[in-house]
């Protein structure tokens, strides 16, 4: 019985981060794009970051990659770009782990908000040159603040459900 | 400083290159992979648009499933509030509706005494025959404003009936043919309808000015002008017996009007969209049998018992000639009598009026005479009071304020006195 639950918690801990990621891209709650003018924030960004961050295996590359293809899909942007973006952001997030000897919250702050910074203006770049998109600087603005200021609140929940799941593993 | 940059190297390659336990790709792998996509899409490959076809075809439908509980709980709580709104609605029309009842009640109530008064003075009609037809153009048509209807003679149209549209007042049947007929509309400048504007009361003549628009004939404006209405409703008078009283027409705002401007009536319906219309041809109230059966039966009654009883009859029906004359002075004499009360009554008030304003005028008048004495009082100190004035060393004369030394001023002096 006991060790039931340690296989259902450890389930949890392992797959949560990918079924949040799959339900809030595929869900029509965009959190991009809530419908009020001044509030919007990258959910996608701020999980991948954190779990990348935090674990050493991540929740799978292969998994990010997709879930970057079906954002492509639903949200309308050319095939590949949030892919990119995932992988890139993968990227900052193990090179930040590889280079952290003591992990600190405010520092994985400034990094993740330097990399959401660098990983826009190539979005951004991209649509512009290639596909002549138009872009509302003032909302991807508020985007990006608010993707930057929720991060550390989401790190604490995230923190807080691992604890809960993992409990004893820890 | 090569030292930091062999470890930023290392921390790269690591991050890029390896590969977890449970990874089978590396992230350059796959970031190379995405790049690949990306550039992939800008090409107008028949494979890819293929395969990007079923991409998206699995993507829409893993979508739809992944969304099926969130739309869940999405309509439970629309259909929540909706249910409350609805509730909150209900309410609302239920209170509505019963004060509808209550009106439609009223309403009932006024038309039938409406019907009671109309038949007293014997101005109450019936619907005699009613018809529906529908409306055909008429490009050719003599009138300015007409329309032919798909009913003639055929069925038992007659030239002067009245065409409706709802409640509402069209025109009149002007010819009749076997199949159709032709309808003169009340926007028509040849169409003069006689009118009672509402609520004052004001006959009129409309006739024809635009499609949509009435013009009232034979009445000032100002008429119109000097009251608190804001729109005034026209409806037929029943003057001249062609069309029947109480049939609404238009309404008049009372905004536009002004001493000389024509008087413009609002249609209430547009008659460029009229389909199908009423016919109804009115007639005035036939008593019922009964009551004719009751009337004769009546008659016959009072014949039969002159016949029996001459003499007497012939002192009953004097008495009641005589009853019936006394009744008649005594109902004149009672309103000579509450006339007269009532012109004695004006005339007092208007006597009590005429008394106040003459004691208002009297007592303005005594004002105006008290200034010009104070002004001459003053014209005169100015010029006499030193001969007045009491000083140090003229001891016999009298102080400022004193009755005395007005006297003095007003006389010019003590001397004048003396």
């Amino acid at each position: 019985m006991a060790s039931t639950n340690n296989k259902i918690k450890y389930f949890l801990y392992r797959h949560t981060p990918i079924i949040l990621l799959f339900t809030s891209i595929l869900n029509e709650t965009d959190f991009n794009n809530l419908g009020t003018k001044y509030f919007s924030f990258n959910f996608a960004y701020i999980l991948i970051f954190y779990y990348n961050l935090k674990r050493e295996n991540g929740f799978g590359y292969i998994y990010i990659f997709i879930a970057g293809l079906f954002n492509d899909v639903i949200i309308g942007t050319p095939m590949g770009l949030s892919s990119l973006c995932y992988l890139l952001l993968c990227t900052a997030a193990a090179y930040l782990r590889n280079i952290t000897l003591r992990p600190s919250l405010i520092k994985d702050w400034i990094f993740f908000l330097l990399t959401i910074l660098v990983l826009n203006f190539v979005t951004f770049t991209y649509l512009i040159v290639f596909f002549n998109h138009e872009i509302n600087y003032f909302d991807q603005m508020i985007n990006i603040t608010f993707t930057f200021l929720l991060y550390v609140i989401f790190a604490y929940l995230f923190n807080a459900y691992d604890k809960i799941t993992l409990g004893k593993f820890n | 400083m090569e030292r930091s940059r062999d470890d930023f190297v290392i921390a790269i390659r690591s991050a890029f290159l390896k590969k977890g336990n449970k990874q089978r790709f590396s992230l350059l792998s796959l970031i190379l992979f995405s790049i690949i996509f990306l550039i992939l899409g800008n090409f107008n490959f028949k494979i890819i648009n293929y395969n990007k076809a079923i991409i998206k075809e699995i993507i829409y439908f893993s979508s739809s499933i992944v969304t099926i509980p969130e739309n869940i709980i999405k309509n439970s709580f629309n259909n929540t509030v909706n249910h409350f709104e609805y509730y909150a609605k209900y309410q609302e029309t239920k209170k509505e509706l019963q004060e509808l009842k209550n009106k439609d009640l009223l309403k009932k109530i006024i038309t039938f005494e409406n019907i009671e008064l109309k038949k007293l003075i014997d101005d109450y009609f019936v619907e005699d025959s009613q018809l529906y037809a529908k409306v055909l153009l008429d490009k050719e048509s003599p009138f300015l404003r007409s329309i032919v209807i798909n009913k003639g003679s055929k069925n038992d149209v007659k030239a002067g009936m009245i065409v409706y549209d709802d409640i509402y007042l069209v025109g009149k049947v002007v010819e009749v043919n076997y199949l159709t007929s032709r309808v003169l509309l009340v926007s028509d400048i040849n169409s003069k309808v006689p009118v009672t504007v509402h609520p004052l009361n004001i006959e009129a003549i409309m006739t024809g000015y635009d499609m949509q628009k009435g013009k009232l004939q034979y009445v000032m404006g100002d008429k119109l002008i000097n009251n608190n209405n804001k729109e005034l409703i026209v409806v037929t008078s029943g003057s001249g017996g062609v069309f029947k009283s109480g049939i609404p027409i238009g309404k008049i705002n009372t905004l536009n009007i002004s001493d000389n401007s024509e008087i413009i009536v609002n249609f209430y319906k547009d008659f460029s969209q009229l389909k199908y219309i009423k016919i109804l041809s009115h007639t005035k109230k036939i008593k019922k049998l009964d009551d004719l059966n009751e009337t004769i039966s009546k008659k016959n009654d009072d014949q039969f018992l002159e016949k029996k009883n001459p003499l007497k009859n012939i002192i009953i029906n004097k008495k009641q000639n005589i009853n019936n004359v006394l009744e008649q002075q005594n109902k004149i004499a009672e309103e000579v009598r509450k006339k007269l009360i009532k012109s004695y009554d004006e005339l007092n008030r208007k006597f009590l009026n005429v008394q106040k304003k003459l004691e208002e005028q009297k007592n303005e008048i005594k004002k105006v005479q008290i200034e010009n004495e104070d002004l001459e009082f003053l014209k005169l100190n100015l010029l006499y009071g030193h001969k007045c004035r009491k000083t140090f060393l003229k001891t016999n004369l009298y102080k400022i304020s004193s009755s005395e030394y007005r006297v003095c001023v007003l006389n010019k002096g003590r001397t004048k006195k003396n």
